[in-house]
């Protein structure tokens, strides 16, 4: 009977302390859940992309329509609306040329650079008009959306940098 | 006899109690850790956004940005022709905007390592306003426009650079 009586005082405290050690690391995963979901909030917001898309937009390019040279936001319009330079060249061709040599020099990618690769997106109400690529994609990436309309037509300017 | 027994379950007791206290303190150690590293880390990430913020503010400064000259509320829009003249009388803004180091290096189109001046001016690739090898430096994209005479008419001409500064 005493024998029985420790036994079950053994089980109690057993169970006891399972208990606390099972609280704890529900506390502990909840606090871990909750530290991960702010840090990919802090990877998707960037000041610097954000910047960089705002000063690429105003570039001067050397398409010309009759009044002026435009600039990568009036051939992201050209292009999307099918019209040629004034010298022939197709104005997708230009925008497209264009921006991969800005992102090259802007966006240096490599083994021995922070920066392993990019993606700039242009899309014109949902359907793509410039994909650039280079490099590969790594999961901790900078990235910004920069929507803006004219015309009827809905632009989305999306642009991920991928670091080490 | 039963002295030495409660005597037991004291002893028992008080292990039990330093156990889930050393558990506990653990626990905690391990909760502190994480956060401190977060806190390096967010700190970090701040001094990196305040540093990128404040080259955004002084790029869209009177004395830099745009304003409407090149047509419409431009964004990290710098008027070069403008920072030429800020360039000869940068003696007048000592300590107004507190840093050490400004600078616009042009990065595309691609052009010779030189440094502005009056006479190079615009086929130069650099214009240093002000210069020190103290504190470390940020930088962040701005479009570098000026007015150009092309066939007789003035046109705007953006070109893409990155406004370095230096604070301690």
């Amino acid at each position: 009977m005493n024998k029985m009586k420790k036994n079950n005082k053994g089980q109690e405290e057993m169970v006891g302390f399972a208990l606390i050690i099972v609280v704890v690391s529900v506390i502990l995963l909840i606090f871990l859940a909750f530290s991960l979901r702010n840090g990919e909030k802090e990877s998707v917001e960037s000041y610097e992309v954000d910047s960089f898309i705002q000063s690429f937009l105003q570039y001067t390019t050397d398409c010309r329509d009759n009044l002026e040279a435009l600039s990568i936001q009036d051939a992201i319009f050209s292009c999307n609306n099918n019209e040629i330079c004034i010298d022939g060249r197709n104005s997708c061709d230009v925008l497209n040329s264009t921006l991969s040599e800005i992102l090259k020099e802007s966006w240096p990618v490599g083994a021995e650079r922070p920066v392993k690769g990019y993606d700039l997106i242009i899309n014109s109400d949902n359907k793509s008009v410039i994909d650039i690529k280079e490099g590969q994609e790594t999961a901790n990436s900078k990235g910004s959306i920069q929507p803006f309309s004219r015309g009827g037509s809905q632009i989305d300017i999306i642009f991920t940098a991928y670091y080490e | 006899m039963k002295t030495k027994k409660a005597q037991m379950k004291i002893q028992q007791m008080a292990f039990m109690l330093i156990a889930v206290t050393l558990f506990f303190v653990f626990v905690g150690l391990f909760v502190l850790v994480i956060q401190f590293s977060n806190l390096k880390e967010s700190s970090s990430v701040l001094e990196e956004k305040n540093a990128l913020l404040l080259v955004t503010k002084i790029a869209n400064s009177p004395e830099f940005s745009c304003g409407g000259a090149f047509g419409g509320g431009r964004i990290s829009c710098i008027d070069s022709d403008k920072v030429m003249i800020l360039r000869e009388n940068i003696n007048k803004y000592e300590g107004f905007w507190g840093v050490e180091n400004i600078e616009i290096r042009k990065i595309y189109p691609l052009s010779e390592y030189l440094e502005c001046t009056g006479a190079n001016y615009p086929n130069c690739s650099i214009i240093r306003l002000k210069q020190s090898n103290i504190g470390e430096e940020h930088s962040n994209f701005v479009s570098l426009c000026r007015k150009e005479s092309v066939g007789g008419n003035i046109e705007d001409k953006c070109e893409l650079a990155k406004l370095i500064i230096a604070y301690e």
